[in-house]
């Protein structure tokens, strides 16, 4: 035999000895079936709304960790839903429409709750069948301040509010709202509408639930000239409604009444009516820095829907702008909704007409993640 | 879906949702200006020719974004769904209630009031998304706002997709 052939056959050898010594791995052990918990609520959890638009009877939002870059599951949402959090931060609540064959049939509209430590439906309010059909936004269905009601923006087409008690889970009654829309929640017992005349409608409530007496605000903005976006920003003691044209209209509540704080604009002259803000959810704010962050676009009349290209933020005391951050809408899309967490190390969360959520860092306006495809339309983003 | 499909399809979205007709036409025109080493066919050259401010064919086609009357719509083209820019598609019943917009017909150019109702009863078309918003108004205007669900007062509520009717044409 030559040399090599013999080297050969002993490594096959060794080989085939080594094989047969080898220990056989133990089975993997049987597994048990078991449905996920949450844990304790994190700061950095977002709810992302997705409209779901090839499929609108069924919007869901989606739990989302900016720390972990996991999906941590997802709510059901129905028919053009509106959604909100609980001031505590533990429950979902979604007012919707369901027909009762899918994609016909009855209509049942419903207030549902869902608890956010586990995600599972806990309980709801079947509504008379006005709820409110719009986008996505925190106004179609609000929390008063110590969750003591709820209130369900109607639109039949003609605007009401219903008053629901989310304990008992029962309906207290309707408030017809003369034309104006939506509930802007403040303080336990004040609900708010936008009117088309530019003014405020206030309604105050009693122990009951039960309209106790009503005021109208003067006109605080032109709904010809430069109307605003019903997507109000919470301030804490208030909101800030932006306008077409950028400009800043803050209304604090904090008081009781409206009160309109002189108006500031986001924009210079120079860049007046060709930078506005825009999108779906059009900003956020940062109560403890005292930052807004708008979502902004290059664009003219008509524009106001146009998804964001730049984050531009502002010092909510001076009113001066302390950042410009160009977004990568190329790569990520171009953004459809803004939010950030209150924490002390908060995260800035961007999603996009990609689909995408991006995740910066709120001070740096560094990008840390990119979460892709989360969802169809990420249109509405929640914070706890 | 493929990572190539993605970004053609969103940024066909992009395009319908962002872009108005005015910058649709000067994007074209900056795209056959940066494609001009290529062999163009004739009717690119015609095209290109009228890109500074004549009409386009899309304007007049009722499966496209860009057309005339589409101006503040927003939804599903049901032209693309089996009707027509003015005609639901089989088997869906039109809004009774609408939304109102003011439209410039470049080819006559007259502006005409239109009515974008919505055509109901059926799941959403998922096809020809388009969101425009010439003049159009937040939802405490209802009767210029496209937000809302204008199918909301039907029997059958669910929305499938949107037409555009001309009512008259606008006084000055």
């Amino acid at each position: 035999m030559r040399p090599f052939l013999s080297g050969v056959m002993a490594l096959a050898l060794l080989g085939s000895t080594c094989l047969v010594a080898a220990p056989t791995p133990a089975p993997l052990p049987a597994e048990q079936l078991t449905v996920e918990k949450l844990g304790h609520m994190s700061p950095h959890w977002v709810y992302v709304f997705d409209e779901a638009l090839n499929n609108e009877i069924d919007m869901r939002v989606l739990a989302y960790d900016g720390d972990t870059y996991k999906r941590l599951g997802q709510i059901g949402a129905g028919f053009m839903a509106g959604v909100n959090l609980s001031p505590d931060g533990k429950t979902t609540v979604v007012a919707t429409s369901y027909f009762s064959r899918g994609g016909h049939g009855t209509r049942t509209d419903v207030v549902e709750f869902n608890d956010n430590s586990t995600l599972a439906k806990t309980g709801e309010i079947i509504l008379p069948a006005k709820h409110a059909q719009t986008f996505p936004m925190l106004y179609d269905v609000a929390y008063s301040s110590d969750a003591r009601f709820l209130y369900a923006s109607y639109l039949t087409p003609a605007a009401s509010f219903g008053v629901l008690d989310p304990v008992r889970k029962t309906v207290l009654g309707e408030i017809d709202t003369a034309g104006c829309v939506l509930v802007i929640p403040s303080g336990p017992n004040h609900v708010s509408s936008i009117c088309e005349s530019g003014r405020l409608l206030t309604v105050t409530l009693d122990a009951k639930g039960h309209e106790a007496s009503r005021a109208t605000s003067e006109p605080f903005f032109d709904p010809d000239r430069d109307p605003i976006f019903v997507q109000a920003i919470p301030t804490g003691g208030g909101y800030a409604f932006l306008s077409f044209l950028g400009q800043v209209h803050e209304v604090d509540f904090s008081q009781g009444p409206p009160a309109f704080r002189p108006v500031w604009s986001l924009v210079s002259a120079t860049e007046k009516g060709a930078w506005r803000p825009g999108s779906v959810q059009i900003g956020a704010i940062q109560r403890a820095l005292g930052r807004l962050y708008v979502s902004m676009h290059q664009g003219g009349e008509g524009s106001h829907k146009d998804y964001g290209t730049e984050i531009w933020v502002f010092d909510l005391k001076t009113h001066q702008r302390v950042a410009r951050w160009a977004f990568d809408a190329k790569n990520w899309g171009a953004i459809t909704a803004l939010q950030v967490s209150q924490d002390r190390a908060p995260l800035l969360f961007a999603a996009t007409d990609h689909a995408d959520l991006v995740i910066l860092d709120a001070q740096s306006g560094k990008a840390k993640h990119v979460e892709t495809q989360l969802g169809q339309n990420p249109w509405l983003l929640m914070s706890p | 879906m493929h990572p190539l499909d993605r970004a053609f399809e969103s940024s066909a979205r992009s395009l319908a949702k962002r872009t108005s007709r005015r910058s649709l036409l000067a994007s074209l025109g900056r795209m056959l200006t940066g494609a001009a080493l290529l062999p163009l066919l004739p009717i690119d050259r015609t095209a290109r020719a009228q890109s500074a401010g004549a009409a386009q064919p899309d304007i007049n086609d009722a499966r496209s974004c860009d057309y005339w009357k589409y101006c503040a719509i927003d939804g599903f083209l049901c032209s693309c769904c089996g009707g027509s820019a003015h005609s639901c598609p089989p088997g869906t019943q039109p809004s009774p209630i609408t939304w109102i917009g003011t439209c410039h017909n470049p080819n006559d150019d007259r502006h005409y009031i239109v009515s974008y109702n919505d055509c109901c009863g059926k799941v959403s078309c998922g096809s020809c998304f388009c969101n425009r918003n010439e003049n159009e108004k937040p939802m405490y205007r209802l009767s210029r706002n496209n937000d809302v669900n204008w199918c909301m007062a039907n029997t059958e509520g669910d929305y499938h997709c949107s037409v555009s009717v001309i009512l008259g044409v606008a006084e000055k």
